[in-house]
């Protein structure tokens, strides 16, 4: 009995010590932290495809200041506590140079702790809500105003008087909403136009805007039912941050009620191509989204990085990467961007310190990715370009406008006066 | 009027002789420009001209049947397809201004003519305007109503004339309501305070916005009359709207009922029968939609796999219109069976060493649950997959502005299909009595002949076969993912506790009653997570009134 | 024989506690063993005596509960709400107040958070709430004799509920993304190696102590009341006993227990949200019982350890591959292996011995089968 349990106890410790892997002098190690399986792994596993392909077209081509990329991939699990063990054990253990990874603002919260504490570097790809900066996160993702706030430019130019705000119940959607209701009172738009409800302090300020379901919320039939009389007088839309796995019982639900996007459209601000396979797009033709990239983008950058990712899936042996269907969209081209930009930094800095490589980010570098020309920010955002586009038949996006370079600014909230009301 | 007179003058001027012009040829010339406000401007000259050809051709163009080929020159040609393809799938190509065949074209080689936002407005318009007289009720009715939205006193005349006509009550109704909403831009007081009297009259929910702007507006210029009109007005909408949320909140919650009692069934007798506690319940209704899934790839474009580096391609049938809608039919029985399938095998594997340990068999088939959704996700991958509904599961009936979905109606009619039809099953038929029996009294079932354990199987394969059906139809309502099963697995064994284990008909009535008191509750509170909260806290309350739920299996036993 | 068995857990325990609260952390110091293995250590620490307090509740009592992820998550609150405070100005905004009530618009600390900047008061508040809970819970269920399966899934709706309820913002507690970012606690920082290795001795000794806890307890009269409960209820209250306030003071005791071990896993881990309270929580830590071995102390406490050094691994190694095989691990040891790791020595004993006498199969499965 105690032989073995003594034996149980030692293999365990052992599995969990000795992750020691023969380290080639050649070779840099990058981290990649994303949840493979759980709720999250339906987004996430996207990125780690397109993070190990961008790493063998970068080793490719002698690698990064001449060091080959060895990647680590970890296992969030959609597991907040294990995000934070596994970045503190690729920081510590594996001493990645960089890490590319996290999806969910929770997941970044958790693991932003760790890498203050090892003064490492995280790569954020994907849209958030800001009110944050970290000197030890780069984030690549769009902040509020590379997306909510021109969709929102763009429906008020097309003749839009009133928007139903919709949104899932965390950080993201409730600081998205707060910052556009301030946005859209500044534009003029009196507040009874504003659809989805307000919670308000006894003050009166309103503290929430918009209307929140829960994760996994599968019965729209109420919202939908409140939206149609909402948009019966004409000229409404649906602001939309909801997220993934919601989306298509919304939508499915929003097509049976008869409602189009010529009637009133809906912009969302978390479907991408890769999220739009799984709705019913025939019955979704001309709902709206924005991102900083779209895979319908035409110019010889986006081409060459399709082609040579289908290329890459078709050839990969890596486990668990689906082949068939795959699309490209606006958070794994940020990943790709950013591993770009990463090399360009450690390449200007001579060095994978840190320090270094922030400081060469920070100077302000350029890469020519897939969606154009993205720039570094001294407040380690990105300046880009914002499309915003329609859905097609097809599954991808009809590009109807786009406005280039814009600033990533983090602090939006409270930015935004209330235009006095001119009567 | 003056953008189209502009409009026209500028066709003119660029060569155009627009009077000989025919909607074709227009189109065909808007086809070829780059600018699509220019293209908008085009369209929009459309509207005097046949309005069924010009419904024909826009509708073509907007659903992507009209085709840019590029020619020999280089020169982009717009054409349109035949239906019949040949051999390699080609089909032949007409020139689209002319008609002249341009030869076999592969449909995928070429690019579809788009339209945006800008351009389909401007068609809307016109379509709208040639919609007014075509022979379906249900387009006439939407072009009155957007014209009434519009509130464009240009659109008056044609609406007036419009109305004399007409013969559908809904389009006349329609006809009315779009004639007041125009008058409410009326220079005249009177005329418009006739016209709020008349939004009153038919309570008309999309006017509400004009005329709170009229009631701002009139109490601004101390007009009370109209403000006191348009209040009044306003006053009866808010009763009506109040009836069409009481009415629409009944029908969604028999509608969230009945589809908690499709998913919750197979569990009542999975576990209210047998006892056995299935937490891989969730999982049989996403192998069910899953299968879903499969077949309508089969009936459409086919679909490749690579599973554990294993590659299996399944070829389409590409099928199209009244073939492809009748997918589902067979995805029914299909997902019936693929779950029953697996329940034999989880029984059989599994649960039959459990039957004596509930407890455990919760843990056991806890383990399979995971494995399982590991498994779709390795199979077809982490993503949701995309589930269409066929046609006539995709609509909506709409009666006195409430709101029924043809689906919705149809999980109405499912689920009373397969309370009738398991009830039957188990009342009727010899199967049913040997599951009573065994379920009942298991020695005395074995004493008497019964094979007991080929019963368990059967059963077992049963409650796992309906959660396959669930899956079918939750996936033309939902998402259907790897953990499409986690999302409704705390909801199925709430709704079999309260309605009381070993008893169908408490089943029945606790789905009913949980989905309406979440809808009503939702409706009340403009929440739905305090909705859902409190209907949990209900049932903890609930079951401390009836620790049994609704109805108890009496029995003399002590200990279950 | 049940002696001698007593002897050598015993002496296990002494060993476990010697290399747990002296050995370890003095490696450590030195230099020898890294701060990560001790972060995880720590971590599963915790879970250990997180797996105690359910094993007490299934393996002795025989409810099966599946809220024990929420009364984990309370004591985890609670202490969460104390590092919080002390996090000071330190935060995104440089507000004296929590950076998810500057977001919400809160210029002033709310009423209820107030107490919270004393580590005393917090500190009760990880036992008082959990057992607050606990009681009134516990009450209702057992006063009207919900048991087995209907108690699980009874248990379950509860934390059901309460993670809705947490996900929201309007509870002040940081909705979906809780807290995080902690800085100090007793003036220390927080993640410094230093302070971690307090946390690590501290979560040590409470292991230990919980363990001399229990085991006392079920050594006693009242360890005999539970475990004839969780045999046959009905004859214990026909034996003239109240079975549901013993029900009763078990089920509170394990829910301080949980607190406790959140309270621990908080600084260690560094966030705390709603995401712990899910039923899938509450199911895993009663996989780690079962795979350890339940109805023992040691059991636990090594199905915790062995199950999440597993899942540290293979979510690294085979990220794609390790729900399979903790569900297929799982499937396993409740077909073949019913006591669970601990119990492996005995069942292959058993094996061994009916390979002589046949007629040892039955009173084997039967002590198999609770």
């Amino acid at each position: 009995m105690f032989q073995s349990l003594k034996k149980s106890i030692l293999a365990a410790g052992i599995a969990t010590v000795a992750v020691l892997s023969v380290q080639a002098q050649d070779t840099v190690k990058v981290g990649i932290l994303h949840s493979l399986s759980g709720t999250m792994a339906i987004s996430e596993t996207s990125l780690r495809d397109v993070l190990l392909f961008t790493f063998d077209e970068i080793n490719a081509k002698g690698g990064v200041a001449g060091k080959k990329i060895e990647p680590v991939v970890v296992d969030g699990a959609s597991n907040w506590p294990l995000f934070a063990e596994k970045a503190k054990q690729l920081l510590e253990q594996d001493k990645c140079a960089v890490v590319f990874g996290c999806w969910t603002s929770v997941s970044r919260k958790s693991v932003l702790p760790v890498f203050e504490k090892n003064n490492g570097l995280l790569f954020y790809p994907v849209q958030y809500e800001g009110e944050e900066e970290s000197k030890n996160v780069f984030y690549t993702a769009e902040a509020v105003n590379q997306q909510a706030t021109p969709s929102i430019d763009y429906l008020l130019a097309q003749g839009k008087k009133k928007f139903y705000l919709l949104g899932s119940d965390y950080v993201y959607p409730q600081t998205t909403n707060l910052v556009l209701l301030e946005y859209l009172l500044s534009k003029g738009v009196p507040i009874e136009n504003i659809g989805g409800g307000f919670k308000k302090d006894e003050s009166g300020k309103v503290i929430s805007a918009g209307k929140y379901t829960p994760f996994g919320h599968t019965d729209y039939q109420q919202i939908i039912a409140e939206i149609k009389q909402f948009s019966a007088g004409g000229k409404a839309c649906v602001v939309s941050t909801l997220n993934g796995d919601t989306n298509v019982p919304f939508f499915k639900e929003y097509a049976a009620a008869g409602l189009t996007a010529e009637k009133c459209p809906v912009v969302s601000f978390s479907i991408s191509e890769d999220e739009f396979r799984a709705l019913p797009a025939k019955q979704l033709v001309g709902q709206l989204g924005c991102w900083t990239y779209f895979q319908s983008i035409k110019s010889p950058a986006n081409k060459a990085f399709v082609d040579n990712f289908q290329g890459w899936l078709k050839q990969t042996t890596v486990d668990g990467v689906k082949k068939e269907g795959r699309v490209t969209c606006s958070p794994m081209v940020l990943s790709y961007d950013g591993v770009y930009l990463w090399k360009a930094a450690v390449e200007k800095a001579g060095s994978f310190e840190v320090d270094k490589v922030r400081e060469a980010l920070q100077s302000g570098l350029s890469f020519n990715g897939p969606g154009g020309k993205v720039t570094s920010q001294k407040n380690m955002h990105l300046t880009k370009n914002v499309f915003i586009g329609e859905t097609k038949a097809d599954g991808q996006f009809k590009i109807l406008k786009q406005y280039d370079g814009v600033f990533g600014e983090p602090w939006l909230k409270g930015t935004f006066k209330p235009k006095v009301a001119t009567k | 009027m003056i953008k189209l007179i502009f409009a026209v003058l500028l066709s003119w001027l660029l060569g155009a002789s627009i009077y000989a012009a025919t909607p074709r040829e227009i189109i065909a010339k808007a086809l070829l420009i780059e600018d699509s406000e220019e293209q908008a401007k085009l369209v929009t000259s459309l509207g005097d001209s046949d309005p069924q050809e010009v419904i024909a051709l826009l509708t073509l163009w907007k659903e992507g049947g009209i085709f840019l080929n590029v020619d020999a020159a280089g020169a982009k040609v717009p054409v349109t397809l035949d239906e019949e393809k040949d051999g390699e799938g080609k089909q032949l190509a007409h020139r689209f201004d002319t008609g002249a065949a341009v030869g076999k074209l592969l449909a995928s080689d070429l690019n579809a003519a788009e339209t945006d936002s800008a351009l389909r407005l401007a068609m809307k318009s016109v379509l709208d305007m040639a919609q007014l007289s075509s022979p379906d009720a249900k387009k006439r009715q939407e072009a009155v109503e957007t014209m009434g939205s519009e509130q464009d006193p240009e659109r008056l005349p044609a609406l007036l004339a419009r109305q004399t006509r007409e013969t559908d009550s809904r389009v006349k109704r329609a006809i009315r309501e779009a004639i007041a909403l125009i008058q409410l831009k009326d220079e005249n007081d009177a005329v418009k305070i006739a016209a709020c009297n008349e939004l009153g009259a038919i309570r008309s929910i999309p006017s509400q916005d004009a005329l709170k702007a009229i009631v701002a507006e009139a109490t601004a210029e101390s007009k009370t009359n109209l403000a006191n009109a348009a209040q009044l007005a306003l006053n009866e909408i808010a009763k009506h709207v109040t009836f069409v949320n009481t009415a629409g909140t009944a029908f969604r919650g028999l509608s969230l009922g009945s589809i908690l009692l499709v998913v919750a069934i197979g569990l009542a007798i999975t576990f209210g029968l047998m006892g056995v506690i299935n937490m891989a319940h969730g999982e049989m209704i996403a192998i069910g939609a899953y299968t879903t899934y499969v077949v309508q790839c089969v009936f459409g474009p086919g679909l490749e796999l690579s599973p554990f580096g294993i590659h299996i391609a399944l070829p389409g049938m590409n099928a199209t219109g009244t073939l492809y809608n009748c997918y589902f039919v067979l995805a029914l029985p299909l997902s019936f069976l693929t779950a029953a399938l697996a329940g034999i095998a989880l029984e059989r594997g599994i649960i039959r060493f459990l039957y004596r340990r509930p407890l455990e068999s919760l843990l056991a088939t806890w383990g399979v649950s995971l494995v399982l959704q590991q498994l779709f996700r390795l199979t077809f991958g982490a993503n949701n997959v995309q589930v269409s509904s066929p046609s006539w599961l995709s609509g909506n009936w709409t009666v006195n502005d409430v709101l029924f979905g043809w689906n919705r109606v149809f999980v109405i009619v499912f689920a009373v299909a397969i309370v009738f039809g398991v009830t039957m099953l188990l009342k009727k038929t010899p199967l049913g009595l040997l599951i009573r029996a065994v379920m009942q009294n298991r020695q005395m079932a074995a004493c008497m002949g019964v094979r007991t354990e080929r019963v368990n199987m059967l059963t077992f394969a049963l409650g796992s076969g309906l959660a396959g059906l669930a899956g079918a139809f939750i996936s033309q309502i939902g998402n259907v993912g790897p953990s499409l099963g986690q999302l409704y697995i705390v909801d199925c064994f709430m709704t079999v506790v309260v309605g009381g284990v070993g008893n169908l008909i408490g089943t029945v009535i606790s789905a009913l009653g949980i989905g309406m008191l979440d809808q009503s509750l939702q409706q009340i509170l403009g929440n739905p997570v305090l909705g859902k909260i409190l209907v949990l806290l209900g049932i903890i309350l609930f079951l401390q009134w009836k620790p049994a739920g609704l109805f108890v299996t009496k029995s003399r036993s002590l200990e279950n | 024989m049940k002696s001698n068995r007593n002897k050598i857990e015993l002496i296990i325990v002494a060993i476990a506690a010697v290399i747990l609260i002296v050995l370890l952390p003095a490696l450590n110091a030195a230099g020898v063993v890294s701060n990560f293995t001790m972060s995880v250590w720590g971590k599963y620490l915790c879970y250990a005596i997180l797996a105690i307090s359910v094993d007490l509740l299934w393996g002795y009592t025989g409810l099966l509960s599946l809220g024990q992820s929420l009364f984990f998550a309370l004591g985890g609150y609670m202490m969460g709400m104390h590092l919080m405070r002390m996090i000071g100005d330190l935060g995104q905004y440089k507000k004296p107040i929590p950076d998810f009530l500057v977001f919400l618009g809160w210029e002033q600390l709310p009423a209820f958070w107030v107490p919270f900047s004393s580590l005393v008061f917090s500190m009760l508040m990880v036992i008082a709430l959990p057992a607050i809970v606990a009681t009134g819970f516990g009450y209702l269920a057992f006063r009207s004799r919900i048991k087995g399966v209907y108690f699980s899934i009874l248990t379950q709706a509860l934390t059901y509920g309460a993670a809705l309820m947490f996900f929201r913002n309007d509870m002040l507690l940081g909705g979906n993304n809780g807290f995080t970012d902690f800085k100090f606690l007793l003036g220390a920082d927080v993640r410094a190696a230093g302070t971690q290795r307090g946390l690590f001795i501290a979560t040590a000794i409470v292991l230990i102590a919980v363990y001399g806890f229990c085991r006392w307890l079920t050594t006693t009269k009242f360890g005999l009341v539970q475990r004839a409960v969780r045999d046959s209820e009905t004859r214990v209250l026909f034996s003239g006993y109240a079975a549901a306030n013993y029900k009763l003071f078990v089920f509170v005791i394990c829910a301080i227990i949980a607190g406790v071990a959140g309270a621990l896993y908080v600084p260690q881990v560094g966030i705390i949200n709603p995401s712990e309270m899910q039923t899938d929580k509450s199911l895993e830590i009663i996989v780690w019982v079962a795979v350890g071995g339940r109805g023992t102390l040691l059991g636990p406490v090594v199905g915790a350890v062995v199950i999440n050094a597993l899942k540290s691994w293979a979510t690294r190694a085979y990220p794609d591959l390790w729900l399979l095989m903790l569900g297929g691990l799982f499937i396993l040891v409740v077909l073949f292996m019913p006591k669970g790791i601990v119990g492996l020595p005995a069942q292959i004993r058993g094996l061994l011995k009916r390979k002589q006498t046949p007629s040892a199969l039955a009173t084997d499965t039967a002590a198999a089968t609770p």
